[in-house]
């Protein structure tokens, strides 16, 4: 069976190559401190992504990192904190100097603003956001048309707010299991990842293990991506680290208040990115980098049963290589 | 603080906890006094409870080793609180002005003019779920350290609305939610007039008193009409609360 599929599995670098380019629009999944791409975002960094325009519902450790690095320019979001670990200093310190800016809405408006973004909707009526400073406050300014503009509900003759859609040119989703077609299983609060993928004009998943197709067709209830709208899949161990993945491993405290910490500075952001970004460029070296010690006790989680269903489906390390010298993608090069 | 906060809740209700001093006196609550309180987060984590101390985010692994649903933000922030259908939230603040309004986005330090947007001095988290729930939700609780400098006449920023400029400003909105119904702070208790939507002392602790809330406090505040002191925890409460916050992170007052 598993033969059948498309494959689309591509290396983490490549697909950085390939989907993203200065100035782009992109949208990350991942509640603050959880499941996220951050392995993307240092791959952006070490591929040296500038002016890039991220959407997201909330920010975590992956923008926090974009931002400290400077490779940011615009963000639209619900929330830029880190929880507990304290406020984003990678995002305080680009949006209190200017060099980014922020454009606020809620935790509800941005995943309404995707899912109307998905069902290619003219905007989504809501009674959040208006009325505070969310609707008044704009980048640029709200003279023309406004941020969140009034719509007459037909029936009542209530007026809402409108919110404006969200199609992002590039969605990033980490997911736990996917198979090399890109149909994904997440464990863990699914926050907006299903609409926000409905709503990317392009798509990539990246997985912290590829499972055999034979997983997907044991769960299909709870695949919550399709493969048929993913555009591209990699494969990243570790790849939300130093956040947490439900089922999969903790969040490294002492890592993100470290890397926190760092980002206040310009100097120290600099050093952080020596030692932990420019020169982790693969799997392998992310295991030595984090080390061995460590990762066995952040896998030691208590929420590793949630992954237990699909352990058993996870490919090894020599099959996922085979697969993606064996890609679509990597054959077409397209 | 967590135990006054906690005493806001009644047995039955269905409730939305943040992370932090709000899910500390919201477990407070259920294990004291309304074992039947239900409640999740806004990440769409139903039936958990923290287990080897509480979690620090809403996606904490804490959180996700005993739930009973995952949904995603849509549901627990759209279908069950902006719907109107929550009867009770806690949201944290930075600033907090007389009609309850909340700033959890940024320090100005000024007025800002009409329609423009400055980066600010220091910018903080955002609103986060809080617009949504304070949009939404029945009622809800704010929870502040009662600070001068973060009680202000008026806010720089409102990320979620209270009663905006004053009685019947959220029925102009349209806002499905009643609006808050105190502010917990580590001084008292405020609760807003009925006739003006105005915040007034309702209670202070052992500790204080309506002067030393004043004294904290950038607006003229009056002594509500059933003003009186607020009882101590008791040796019941305060396990309980120990029992809850077991590392003893988020403990305050």
């Amino acid at each position: 069976m598993s033969s059948e599929i498309f494959n689309k599995l591509i290396r983490l670098d490549e697909a950085v190559r390939r989907f993203t380019h200065d100035g782009q629009q992109i949208a990350t999944n991942g509640l603050p401190v959880g499941a996220e791409p951050v392995a993307f975002a240092r791959e952006l960094i070490r591929q040296n992504r500038k002016n890039l325009h991220v959407v997201s519902t909330c920010a975590s450790s992956a923008l926090n990192l974009l931002c400290g690095a400077g490779a940011v320019s615009k963000m639209e979001g619900g929330f830029s904190g880190l929880e507990v670990f304290g406020f984003s200093n990678g995002i305080r310190r680009a949006v209190e100097s200017g060099n980014a800016v922020w454009e606020d809405y809620s935790n509800l408006a941005m995943p309404l603003r995707f899912l109307a973004g998905a069902l290619n909707l003219p905007f989504f009526p809501a009674r959040i956001c208006i009325g505070s400073d969310i609707e008044r406050r704009a980048l640029g300014d709200n003279t023309g048309t406004p941020k969140i503009p009034r719509v007459r509900d037909p029936f009542s003759g209530n007026e809402l707010g409108a919110l404006s859609p969200l199609s992002p040119e590039l969605a990033v989703i980490y997911v736990p299991f996917a198979d090399a077609a890109g149909n994904a299983i997440i464990l863990g609060s699914e926050w907006c990842s299903v609409e926000l993928s409905r709503s990317a004009k392009k798509l990539i998943i990246v997985a912290e293990h590829i499972v055999s197709a034979d997983c997907i067709r044991q769960y299909p209830n709870l695949v919550r991506i399709p493969a048929e709208i993913v555009d591209a899949v990699t494969w990243a161990p570790l790849g939300a680290w130093p956040n947490g993945s439900a089922g999969l491993y903790d969040a490294d405290d002492t890592h993100v208040f470290e890397m926190n910490a760092a980002l206040k500075t310009e100097a120290g952001t600099q050093a952080y990115l020596e030692k932990y970004v420019y020169p982790v460029a693969n799997a392998n070296a992310l295991r030595e980098c984090i080390g061995r010690e460590r990762i066995a006790r952040l896998v030691c989680t208590p929420s590793a049963f949630l992954a237990d269903p699909y352990r058993k489906w996870i490919l090894p390390e020599n099959e996922i290589e085979r697969l993606i010298e064996n890609s679509a993608l990597t054959q077409k090069n397209i | 603080m967590a135990i006054a906060t906690g005493r806001e809740l009644r047995d039955g209700e269905l409730a939305i906890f943040g992370v932090g001093l709000s899910m500390l006196a919201g477990y407070f609550a259920r294990e004291n006094h309304a074992p039947s309180l239900r409640s999740f987060t806004e990440g769409g984590v139903f039936g958990a409870t923290p287990v080897g101390g509480l979690p620090w985010g809403i996606e904490c692994t804490r959180i996700s080793s005993n739930a009973t649903a995952f949904t995603g933000a849509i549901d627990a922030l759209g279908c069950l609180v902006a719907s109107g259908r929550c009867d009770v939230g806690i949201v944290g603040a930075a600033q907090v002005d007389k009609f309850g309004n909340v700033n959890t986005t940024g320090i100005w330090g000024e007025k800002l003019p009409k329609n423009t947007f400055p980066p600010p001095k220091t910018r903080l988290n955002g609103s986060g779920g809080a617009n949504d729930i304070a949009c939404g939700c029945k009622r809800f609780v704010i929870m502040a350290a009662h600070e001068r400098k973060r009680f202000v006449e008026r806010v720089d920023y409102i990320s979620s609305p209270g009663f905006l400029d004053g009685k019947g400003a959220r029925e102009r909105y349209g806002f499905i939610g009643g609006g808050p119904s105190a502010i917990v702070t580590t001084l008292g208790i405020l609760r807003p007039n009925p006739e003006t939507c105005e915040f007034e002392i309702s209670g202070w602790f052992s500790f204080s008193s309506p002067e030393e809330i004043r004294k904290y406090t950038g607006w003229v505040i009056r002594l509500g009409a059933e003003a009186a002191l607020i009882p101590d925890p008791s040796p019941r409460e305060l396990a309980i609360l120990r029992k809850i916050d077991i590392t003893g992170a988020l403990r305050k007052s």
